[in-house]
Order: structure tokens, then C-alpha cells, then sequence
């Protein structure tokens, strides 16, 4: 038997061991249970409802101060009055009511019997239905006998039923007759008060009370809490966790609660609205909330609930502080797709706006992908779906243009010679800037300059005509349309192509004249077009441009060039496919020079040149950059940010990227030809940040195809034409396409400045436009802005031709080239109105001298080749339709003619008239019909 | 101040020094146990290693290692082992001492006295219970579970660890091939285990505890344990990082640390370094060094031993269980003993036939 108390045991020491713990494990269940049923998002909820409570209470004043009082008062008094008929006559009132409670009884027993009596009888002739279809007639028979026993009985109920509801409706508009007003009064009073009730019924909707606490409390929230998670089901979209898809789910709206509310615009976040509620979220947007969710734009984890946990991205180190500060914000470790920042979420419009040239209404991707375009990163870095031209010029006759020494001066700092230029530096940046490297980058420069001018054909150039004058080239530059393309002498209204400064430092005149009257003639593939100029005006630009020297730059010597350090880097090539020995051997047999210029065709094929331009040598190399066509999705621990301390974010190390790209060498050891390569563009931080956007756009879709913007192919085709024009840079002086010609900004006299292209599809007809576009004629003399010969080829021709007809919304093709159907009769009319109307005046084949450019219009002569028939009804209809702003003056104000002597002043007739006489229309021929007009001055159209 | 005794630290750390470390403090624990699991001593080891982790906290690197949710319960293991093999070689040890005067046994003294289950025991084990769900559902609150990224497979983490208890065996592999440290190694672990009591009969020491009366049993078990197991266990999850590199304690883990490689196999020392001669083409004549090795490891060294140190040993428990035995232990022993040939001559692989994906 065990000791009563053991000496090892103490049951006391126990009990209290057991106080002790079951008060710890009590205290440990409770502080659970709060922890778990406090959540951030609730304190959000709270927060709005507040806020909006707070708001409603302003809209009730807002409204209280809105009602009429002086009305409502004077309906209060008639409510007043019409109550106290009411009891002035309660006692008849009282009767009738209590008559029509009789009524009402029985109304119910007569609807009773009447709806019983339908039910059986729908009810039999289901069955008589049936069995008669199944051929059991004996059974049918039955059936059919029954309908048509209850058939009377029905009729009676039914003509009781209506009996009784004609008795109850009398009594009730007698009993109207006594409270009718009264009724109607307190509606008026009612709809009056709408507003507030309103307002008042938000503000119970938001207040806080005890019944809503006790269900919002832990372990009672299961009832129906008023706050609660809020989500939004995608039901075409998926959440891609590698081995398996989910729907997406999305729960930003438990905490932007007034994401897609009106009136919240300027209230404090998370409860602002969305901007553009037309174009997102909105029921009639394009992108419904509930079909696009958030997640698929914005990024980021669709399904947490705080502010950490659904990966909200800072777009700078200033609000991420903040943020940490105010909502305990920190980048989070554990999930990749984090949100984008507010500056890059234009990106994910190309998850499924692809293949057009621009994304509608986002400005900076455009920008991005523009300057992408514009500063040829594509020619090193390959992006799917996005095949340019180079974009720097061809040095594949290179020798007839430059010697090698400016090539030389040129490399080492190309902005140094030009400041515009988009030749982005090369050489001698931040991580090849030790001496021992600034020797090898002399060397290398020295090296491509040999091997470009002993691997360049010449070309035969022709030497100016005669002495040109400077004066006179720069009145050309400045008017026939050089400015267009360039930016010249302080004119700058584009930079498609080259700043034309220091020509005189850089070129020859023989160059320079031979590729002015002929750019083609030197480089085949130049985007540069010919402007057809006299050989007099070719030799006055060449003085003109000539004149401007860079002082500074030809006082530049090239750097000195070590021959050990040529061999060295010719060796170190060497090595990389042969043993040291026979590459020293290889060395020994080339002389100096050979040297240089292997070591300059290496330096090429190492830097890539050739993404830019055409180098003889290198036509089938490959692109030496990151493919980035997938570069917005890639891993991030494939990016090497090296010792830079920046964000460990996508959109950090491209910006870091774009605006220092050798900033990842940064203490590295690493040999010359090892080290980063990519040259330095002194990208602006808007330019850097909008091709970020543009580079976080490149990304692996994960949309179904039935969700994406999928191009027809008309789109397709616009699109290809939307390519060209700005390949060609059309819009650097016409307007078309939602862009005004840039050149206009520098052009004072609008009636000097290249044609309005809106409509041009409607306008012309597609044969002339594409023989026009070929080799264009002149149409309006007086401008002097010529339209260039491009050379275009047959492809491109049709290409921009097909894009003018989809921007005018022409669908029939080449039907419009057949000549309409002209009668006799209107082509006779026709001349008198032609006479009358004074088109002559303005309309002249040689423009007279003295009337100012915004009065003269084309010679009519072409109108029959180049304008579409029917377009010339619509504009004689009314020109401020067709091109508002016009000096054409519209004939037909409102359909009416002033000319009522002719086809007896019907509009509509004279102007087919017009239209048919134009069609045959000769100038030659009628020298009366002009004098006429000349005559004719008062009667000078309206 | 701190930067100097972390920079000693880490300058320190490496496989070799901490394994050599361990070992010494090991050898010191079982030959001087009465003195090591003294009150004062034991104390001052655990003060010592306490003061460590505080200090040591103030370093950024080993304060997010600590503090880890996947990390504290090894932390955790650490204080917990140390305490009860402290606890129990204490007991051994006083035991030991009683024994020797000729007194009962502490365990014996107080199985004198007995008491009722209920309420004595039931009651404690439930005041446990009730102490163990409160400590998890604490350890819940403020610690909250490690969730990290969906898995892709197109992206392991890097380091990619086992699961702590498996990180032993993970730290095996940087000296054997996956047939034997993930393979073999675990097979005679268990049964390694499960054949100790048909090895060891000895019936000392049932019911109490004693070191004297079993002192190589304990040896080999609290060895095999603290040493090959726990102290892999560590190594494996503070110690190495990316690409399972080894970084000091207070260390930054930086993913692009390059360690050179330049382990050689036993039959390049042999005929390369040795002979000056090249490789033999035939692959049995290649490895012949390796396969003698191992023939003598295994073959040739129990034969030995039996005639030399183990002569008792062998009596005792007859040629089939001595040969068990002997091969256990010496698999055991297989490990360090690689590890050191590692360390001290860059050997790669005893036997190296790699067209047949046979190394050992």
C-alpha cells in the first residue's frame, strides 16, 4: 500500500501547477480568438463606413436645404385640410368600410372556388391529353367528359368572380371619394422627401450599433457579419501556380470599397475611385470589374487581404518609406507577381492589346515603345513580334562619306560632336575607364575605322554646280521641307532625322550634293527621300549646311593608338579559338594595319554595330543583345543587380539599366571583353522610365485568346500602314491619324503648310493616291513645301493606301476608279455654275502671285483623275463638314442654291452638275469660263 | 568590438574546425565526465553557449537566421539535447559514484516509494498536457507559420534544403554518393539500431543510469548522435547556404561566392601523383587502390582488431555478432573518417567508376 503522502508527489503542488497552466492555456485561447478575428481589412471597413456615414450626413443636409419649404408647407396645410374631411365624414367612412370588409370576404371565397375550378380543369386536361395521345380512348373519354361537364360551372365562377371584383372596386372609389386627397397629398409630400429618406436610410446603413457589433464579434461573425471579405470571381481568368490553375480571385474590394462609385474621386485611399470609370471597371466599359478583375492589371496578390500581403509595389523610395511608416508596409519575400507600380501599370495593357502599333490611352507604353523604335533597341536586343529597320545609316560606302580620322574623333564621344545624336557612347564609360582600358578603347576605336573604311565601297559622287549660295539653301532648308525631318540652324519641329549642325566638319561638298539630289544613289535602303531638287538648289543647300562648323571638334586630335596594345587585343581575340602559340603566329603574319582591322572587325562583332547600321562583313550576324521578349515576366533572380543598391525590382534594375548600363560592373574584376557591354544613350528618367514600362509590357501571356484584343484584318492592314508613316515620319508634316503634322508648330501661315490628310481615303482614288505616292506631282503650286519622292515600293505603296481607305472607313475597293456615269445635260449645266460660282478664282492652274496661299486652292484640272466622285458631292454639299476650318466656302448653305436660274435652283442637281462638268473639265478649252469669272466679281459667292 | 568577434568567428568556421571541435569537446565529455557535468562546469558551458546566441544576435545575418520560424525549434534542439545528456550523464554519474561505495542507486532509492496512478500520475501528465497546448498555441501566435511562394518547378530555391531532420543526411552527400549517404547509411542507421540490443546483452544498467558499467555503449550512441547526426543537423541548416556552400555563422549568405573545387580521386593520387604515370585504362587496375582499401577496411582491420584490441570484445560475443558489430561501427566510423580524408587531402572518391555511376 502507497504512502498516504509521498514524499516525491505534492497534490498541492500539482493543483497549483494545473491553476497555473489552465490560466496560461485560458489566456492563450483568448488572445487567439482576438488575434484571429482582428484584421487589417476590418479596420478599412470600419473606416469607410465612417467615412461614408459621414458623407451621408452631409447629402442629408444638402438635401433638407434642397426642399421647397414654402411648398412643403403649403401641401402640409392641405394635408391638413384633406384630414380633416376625412373626419368630417369618418362616420360615413366607417360604414363604407365596413361594407366593403363584407365584400373583400366574399371577393376571396368567389376568386377561392373560381381559381380551385381552373386548377382541376387544367389539371384534366393534362390527362385527357396524354391518354389520348396514348390511344387509350376509354380512359380519354373519361376525362373529356369531365372538361366538358365543369365547363359551364367554370363560365358561372368566372362571371361571378368578375361580378364581385366590379362591386369591391366601387365601394373602394367610394370610399376614395372621402380620403382620395388626402392619399394623394401625402405622396406629393413623400416624393418631395425622397431625397432625404435617401440619405437618411444610408446614413442607418452605415452607422454603427450594438446589433452590428454582437455579429461582427468573434465566433458570431458566422451569422451575417456587416463586415466582410468582399471578392470578385473572373470566371474566364486563371491564376497560374505552376501545377495547377485557379480561378482568379480577387479581393482588392474589401478594402476599395469605392473602386467603382461614383462621387468618391476625391476621397482619401483605399476608398477612391478608379479613374476613367468609362474605360474600367464601369458596367459599360470595355474592361468590366467583374470580367478583368484587378489582379490582371495591376498585378500583385489578388486573394490576400492586407496591405503587405497583396504585394502593393511603391513606385519610389520616398513613398515606400512612407508606406512603411504608414501601413507597416515591406516588400514581401514570397510571392513574384508583385504589384506594379502606378507609373509602370500601362505595361500590362499589352497582355492583351498586341500587334498595333499604339495602345489606346496609354501614353507612356507608347512613349516607351516609340523611343524603343526610335533608338533601334531592337537591333541588338530581339523582341517577338517587333521587327524594325536600323536605324542608324548604312556604312557599307561609308569611305565616299568620311575619313577615318572623323570616325575616329566621332567614337569617343559621339554627343560631344552633336549633341541631338541618338549614336548612343560607346566607349570610355564608366566601367572601361581605367588606363589600361582607355587604351584598349582607342585602340578598338582606331580598329572599327580601319576596318569601316577598307570595308566600304566607294560610290561616285558628283561635285556641286557651280558656287552655291548659303543665303539661298537656307531659305530651301527652311521651306521646302527639310524641316519636316530634321531640326535645322535653331528650327526644330522633328528629330526623325539628324540634326543637320557641323556638316561642315563632317562632310564633303561632293557627298553632300551628290546625296541631296539622290540620297538613294549612296545608300539604297535610306529613309531619306529625294525632294527632286534643281541642281542649283542641291549646290545652295550643300553651301548652306557646309557653313556650320563644330570648332571644337575639329580641333580634337585622334588619341594615339599603342601598337603593343593593337597586338594584344588582336591575341586575346586569337586565343578564343586557337592555342596561344599559333595565335602569336597568326599575329606575326599580319602587318600592322591588318591588325587593326581584325581587331576592328572583332570590336564590331562585339559590340554589335551592325544591329544599327549596314556593315559590309556583317549582313547575317545575329543580334548580340538579351532577347526581351519575355523580359517583363522573367525570373528576378536572373537579373545580376551586382553591387548596385537598388530595389530588387524588375522595374528598378531596367530604369538602373537604361540610365547607366555598365552601373552593374561596378566592382567587378573582369577582362576587357567580358565586361557590359550595352552602349550609353543618356536617356532622360521620363525617356528611362517609359521604356521601362515598355519593357515590362513584354510579357508571357497568360490571358485566354477570347479575352485578348485579336486584330480583323483591316486592323491588321491599318496597322501596317500606322507602321509606315511613322517609319516615314508622314505625320512630321501632314496631320492624319489623330496627330497634327509637327511641322505646322513652325509654320505661320497655315495656308502654307502641307495638307490635312483626315479623309484622305474617302478623297482621292486608290490609283491616283498610289501613283501619286510613287512620284508625287504637284498639286497646290504655290506651297513650297514639296512632298519627296520616297520610293516607296509596290508593298509599301498599296500598304499605305489600303491604311488610308480603314482610316476613312472606305470599304469598296477600286470601284471608284471607274469613271461615273456623267449626262450631258449636267456637264452643260455644269460650266455656267463653274462660271458662276467663281471656282476659277481660287482654283487656278497658275496660282497668281499676288493672293495670299490660304486662298489659293488645287488646279481642278486633276480633280477627275485624283478625287473620288462622290467626294466631291459631299464637299460641294458642305466643305466645313468634310475638312472644318477650310477657306473652301460652302455654295449650298442648308441644301439651298444662290443660283436659281440654273436646274431650276435645285441644290442637289447643281451640284451633280458641278461634279459631272469637273469630270470633263479642261482649263485650255474654256479661257471664257475664267475670264467670265473675273468679270463676274460681285457676284462673288456667298 | 562585435565586428572582431564575429570577423574570428567566421574565420574560424569551417567543416573541419567545427567538426574537430565538437569532437574534442566530445572526447573531453566522456573522459572527464564527473568533472564536465559538474554543476559549475555544466552551467558555464550552457551560460557560455546563451551568451553566444545573445551576442551573436546582434549581428543582422545571424539574428534572421535565429529568428526564423523554419529555425527556432533547432534552436530550440540545441538547449533541449544539451540538457538532458547533461541530465542523464549527471545521474550516470552519481550513480557511478554510489555504485562504487557501495550504495543503491539513485532510481533505486526512489522506487522504494510507489504511489497510485491516479491521481499522481494522471494528474501531472494532464498539467503537462495542458502546458504543451498552451506553449503551441503561444508559439502559433507570435511565431507564424512559413508560407512562402506556389512551388515552380522551373525555379528551386537555392539553397534547396531538406527538412531539418533530414539535414543530416543531406550534409552526408557532400562526401558520398546519394546510394550511400541517402541510401545505405540510413538502411544500417535503423538497422544499426534495431540490432543493439541483440549485440549489446550486457544487463547493466537496466533501471538506472550509469556510465561506467557501459561506457562504449554510450560512447558509440551519444557519438554517433551528438557528432554524425545533430551536429550535421546544424551544420546543415546555419551553416550552409547557396549552392550549399559553407558560410560562417555570421556570414551573409551571398549567392555568387565561388569556392574552388579541386577534389581528386585516390587512383589519380595513386598513379598520377605517386607513380607519375597516367591513369590505366582498364577500370579494375584504375581503382585497385580504392577496391584495396576498402578490402582492407573491411576485410582486414576487423581480423585485427579481433586478434589485437577487440580480443575481449570478441569472446564476449562470438564471432557472428562481433562481425556485425565490426561492420556497423566501421560504417559508422566511415563517415568521419571520409570526411577528414576530405579535408586534410582533397579526396574525392576512394573508388571512382563513374561509368557505371559507382563511387564510393
Amino acid at each position: 500500500m502507497p504512502p498516504k503522502k509521498p514524499s516525491l508527489y505534492s497534490l498541492d503542488k500539482t493543483h497549483v501547477a494545473f491553476a497555473a497552466s489552465g490560466f496560461i492555456l485560458l489566456v492563450g485561447l483568448v488572445w487567439m480568438v482576438l488575434q484571429d478575428s482582428s484584421r487589417e481589412w476590418k479596420g478599412w471597413q470600419r473606416k469607410y463606413m465612417a467615412m461614408m456615414q459621414e458623407r451621408a450626413q452631409t447629402e442629408l443636409k444638402e438635401t433638407q436645404a434642397k426642399i421647397n419649404a414654402e411648398e412643403l408647407k403649403k401641401l402640409q396645410a392641405e394635408l391638413a385640410e384633406a384630414k380633416s374631411t376625412v373626419v368630417q365624414h369618418r362616420a360615413e367612412i366607417q360604414k363604407a368600410q365596413n361594407e366593403l370588409d363584407q365584400i373583400t370576404n366574399r371577393f376571396n371565397k368567389v376568386k377561392t372556388e373560381y381559381q380551385n375550378l381552373k386548377q382541376f380543369q387544367d389539371s384534366d386536361r393534362y390527362f385527357y391529353e396524354e391518354y389520348a395521345d396514348h390511344h387509350e380512348d376509354e380512359k380519354a373519354r373519361v376525362y373529356d367528359k369531365r372538361l366538358k361537364d365543369r365547363e359551364g360551372e367554370l363560365a358561372q365562377a368566372k362571371l361571378k368572380f368578375e361580378q364581385i371584383t366590379a362591386e369591391k372596386e366601387a365601394k373602394e372609389a367610394e370610399i376614395k371619394t372621402w380620403t382620395g386627397r388626402e392619399q394623394e397629398v401625402s405622396k406629393k409630400i413623400t416624393a418631395m422627401e425622397m431625397d432625404v429618406t435617401l440619405a437618411e436610410g444610408k446614413i442607418s446603413k452605415f452607422t454603427p450599433s450594438l446589433a452590428k457589433e454582437i455579429l461582427n464579434a468573434p465566433m458570431l461573425d458566422f451569422i451575417h457579419p456587416s463586415l466582410q471579405i468582399q471578392q470578385i470571381v473572373v470566371e474566364k481568368l486563371q491564376d497560374d501556380y505552376y501545377f495547377a490553375k485557379a480561378q482568379k480571385v480577387d479581393r482588392c474590394i474589401t478594402c476599395h470599397l469605392g473602386i467603382d462609385q461614383k462621387g468618391l474621386e476625391n476621397a482619401p485611399q483605399p476608398f477612391r475611385t478608379h479613374p476613367n470609370l468609362d474605360l474600367f471597371l464601369g458596367s459599360n466599359s470595355p474592361h468590366k470589374l467583374e470580367e478583368i478583375g484587378c489582379t490582371t492589371c495591376h498585378g500583385g496578390s489578388g486573394q490576400s487581404v492586407s496591405f503587405t500581403t497583396a504585394a502593393h509595389t511603391p513606385h519610389s523610395s520616398e513613398q515606400a518609406k512612407e508606406w512603411a511608416k504608414k501601413y507597416d508596409w515591406k516588400a514581401l519575400e514570397f510571392w513574384a507577381d508583385k504589384m506594379l507600380p502606378l507609373n509602370h501599370v500601362e505595361a500590362s495593357c499589352a497582355k492583351c492589346h498586341t500587334g498595333t502599333v499604339d495602345v489606346p490611352q496609354a501614353p507612356k507604353l507608347n512613349e516607351g515603345r516609340r523611343l524603343v523604335t526610335e533608338y533601334g533597341c531592337t537591333g541588338c536586343h530581339k523582341v517577338e513580334g517587333m521587327d524594325r529597320w536600323k536605324v542608324g545609316p548604312s556604312l557599307a560606302h561609308v569611305q565616299s562619306k568620311l575619313d577615318g580620322d572623323w570616325i575616329v574623333r566621332w567614337l569617343q564621344n559621339p554627343k560631344e560632336f552633336r549633341h541631338s545624336t541618338r549614336m548612343p557612347r560607346i566607349f570610355n564609360l564608366s566601367n572601361a575607364s581605367d588606363p589600361e582600358s582607355l587604351d584598349k578603347n582607342n585602340a578598338a576605336i582606331s580598329g572599327v575605322a580601319a576596318y569601316l573604311m577598307k570595308n566600304s565601297d566607294p560610290v561616285t559622287l558628283t561635285a556641286p554646280v557651280g558656287k552655291g549660295h548659303a543665303e539661298n539653301g537656307k531659305t530651301l532648308v527652311e521651306t521646302i521641307g527639310c524641316l519636316g525631318c530634321h531640326t535645322v540652324g535653331g528650327q526644330s519641329a522633328n528629330h526623325h532625322g539628324p540634326e543637320l549642325s557641323g556638316l561642315g566638319s563632317k562632310v564633303k561638298p561632293e557627298w553632300l550634293y551628290s546625296w541631296l539630289k539622290d540620297p538613294k544613289h549612296y545608300n539604297p535602303n535610306t529613309r531619306m527621300p529625294s525632294l527632286r531638287l534643281s541642281d542649283q538648289e542641291a549646290s545652295d543647300i550643300t553651301a548652306y549646311l557646309l557653313a556650320d562648323h563644330n570648332e571644337k571638334f575639329e580641333s580634337d586630335r585622334p588619341p594615339y593608338v599603342k601598337p603593343e596594345v593593337v597586338a594584344d587585343m588582336a591575341v586575346s581575340f586569337l586565343t578564343g579559338t586557337m592555342r596561344h602559340e599559333d595565335a602569336l603566329k597568326k599575329l606575326n603574319a599580319m602587318s600592322p594595319e591588318e591588325q587593326l582591322e581584325f581587331v576592328g572587325s572583332k570590336v564590331i562583332a562585339h559590340q554589335g554595330c551592325f544591329g544599327c547600321h549596314e556593315i559590309k562583313g556583317f549582313e547575317d550576324a545575329k543580334p548580340i543583345g538579351t532577347e526581351l521578349t519575355y523580359e517583363g515576366t522573367k525570373d528576378l533572380s536572373r537579373f545580376d543587380f551586382g553591387f548596385v543598391e537598388i530595389p530588387r525590382t524588375r522595374q528598378a534594375w531596367i530604369f538602373q539599366k537604361l540610365k547607366d548600363p555598365r552601373a552593374y560592373d561596378r566592382g567587378k574584376v573582369k577582362p576587357y571583353f567580358e565586361k557590359l557591354k550595352m552602349p550609353h544613350f543618356e536617356f532622360s528618367d521620363e525617356q528611362a522610365d517609359a521604356i521601362t514600362t515598355f519593357v515590362l509590357s513584354l510579357q508571357k501571356s497568360s490571358i485566354p485568346l477570347e479575352m485578348q484584343k485579336v486584330l480583323d484584318s483591316r486592323e491588321k492592314e491599318t496597322e501596317a500602314g500606322r507602321l509606315l508613316v511613322e517609319k516615314m515620319n508622314c505625320q512630321g508634316c501632314h496631320t492624319v491619324d489623330g496627330v497634327e503634322g509637327r511641322v505646322r508648330s513652325i509654320i505661320e501661315d497655315a495656308g502654307n503648310a502641307p495638307p490635312i490628310l483626315d479623309g484622305e481615303g474617302k478623297k482621292v482614288r486608290e490609283r491616283w493616291l498610289y501613283h501619286f505616292l510613287k512620284g508625287p506631282t504637284p498639286i497646290r503650286p504655290w506651297l513650297k513645301y514639296r512632298m519627296p519622292t520616297f520610293g516607296f515600293s509596290d508593298q509599301e505603296t498599296h500598304s499605305l493606301v489600303t491604311y488610308f481607305n480603314h482610316l476613312s472607313n472606305v470599304h469598296e475597293r477600286y470601284v471608284e476608279d471607274e469613271t461615273p456615269v456623267t449626262t450631258p445635260e449636267h456637264v452643260k449645266q455644269g460650266g455656267p455654275l463653274f462660271t458662276q460660282l467663281q471656282c476659277i478664282k481660287c482654283h487656278q492652274a497658275h496660282p497668281d502671285a499676288a493672293l495670299s496661299s490660304s486662298f489659293l486652292a488645287p488646279n481642278l484640272e486633276m480633280a477627275k483623275d485624283r478625287l473620288r466622285p462622290d467626294w466631291i458631292l459631299e464637299w460641294l454639299k458642305d466643305p466645313q463638314v468634310v475638312m472644318p476650318g477650310t477657306m473652301m466656302p460652302g455654295f449650298f448653305p442648308d441644301g439651298a442654291s444662290p443660283l436659281p436660274d440654273i436646274l431650276n435652283g435645285d441644290a442637289t442637281e447643281q451640284i451633280r452638275a458641278i461634279r459631272d462638268y469637273l469630270m470633263v473639265f479642261n482649263p485650255d478649252e474654256k479661257p471664257a469660263a475664267a475670264a467670265a469669272g473675273a468679270k463676274d466679281r460681285k457676284n462673288t459667292a456667298t | 568590438m562585435m565586428h572582431a568577434f564575429t570577423e574570428a568567428i567566421n574565420s574560424f568556421s569551417s567543416p573541419v574546425a567545427i567538426f574537430s571541435t565538437a569532437f574534442a569537446l566530445f572526447a573531453l565529455f566522456v573522459t572527464f565526465p564527473k568533472f564536465m557535468t559538474s554543476g559549475p562546469v555544466a552551467s558555464a558551458f550552457g551560460l557560455l553557449v546563451v551568451a553566444f546566441f545573445a551576442v551573436g544576435m546582434q549581428n543582422p545575418h545571424f539574428r534572421e537566421m535565429v529568428v526564423k520560424p523554419d529555425n527556432v525549434p533547432i534552436i530550440g534542439l540545441i538547449f533541449i539535447f544539451g540538457f538532458f545528456t547533461w541530465y542523464a550523464m549527471r545521474k550516470a554519474v552519481i550513480n557511478d559514484d554510489l555504485i562504487e561505495q557501495g550504495k543503491p542507486t539513485i532510481e533505486k532509492t526512489e522506487s522504494e516509494e510507489k504511489v497510485m496512478v491516479f491521481p499522481y500520475l494522471i494528474y501531472i501528465e494532464f498539467v503537462v498536457a495542458l502546458v504543451y497546448a498552451a506553449v503551441l498555441v503561444f508559439w502559433s501566435i507570435l511565431i507564424k507559420a512559413p508560407l512562402e511562394d506556389p512551388a515552380n518547378p522551373a525555379l528551386s530555391p537555392n539553397p534547396s534544403k531538406a527538412p531539418w531532420y533530414f539535414l543530416g543526411l543531406q550534409e552526408m552527400l557532400v562526401y558520398f554518393d546519394p546510394w550511400l549517404a541517402g541510401v545505405l547509411f540510413p538502411t544500417f542507421i535503423i538497422l544499426g539500431l534495431c540490432a543493439i540490443p541483440y549485440i549489446d546483452n550486457n544487463p547493466k544498467t537496466s533501471g538506472y543510469y550509469s556510465f561506467k558499467q557501459r561506457r562504449w555503449g554510450i560512447i558509440a550512441f551519444l557519438g554517433g548522435f551528438w557528432l554524425l547526426w545533430i551536429l550535421l543537423v546544424l551544420m546543415g541548416t546555419f551553416l550552409r547556404g547557396p549552392n550549399w556552400n559553407f558560410f560562417g555563422p555570421f556570414e551573409e549568405w551571398n549567392a555568387h561566392k565561388l569556392v574552388p573545387l579541386v577534389n581528386v580521386n585516390l587512383s589519380e593520387f595513386f598513379y598520377v601523383k605517386w607513380l607519375g604515370m597516367g591513369l590505366p585504362h582498364n577500370l579494375f587496375i584504375r581503382e585497385l587502390p580504392g577496391f584495396a582499401a576498402l578490402a582492407f577496411y573491411y576485410g582486414v582491420l576487423p581480423v585485427l582488431l579481433q586478434k589485437t584490441l577487440l580480443k575481449n570484445l570478441h569472446e564476449r560475443l562470438g564471432a557472428p555478432r562481433y562481425a556485425i558489430l565490426i561492420i556497423l561501427a566501421l560504417t559508422m566510423l566511415a563517415l568521419p573518417v571520409k570526411m577528414y580524408l576530405r579535408w586534410a587531402f582533397n579526396l574525392k572518391y576512394l573508388i571512382a567508376i563513374p561509368e557505371v555511376f559507382f563511387n564510393i
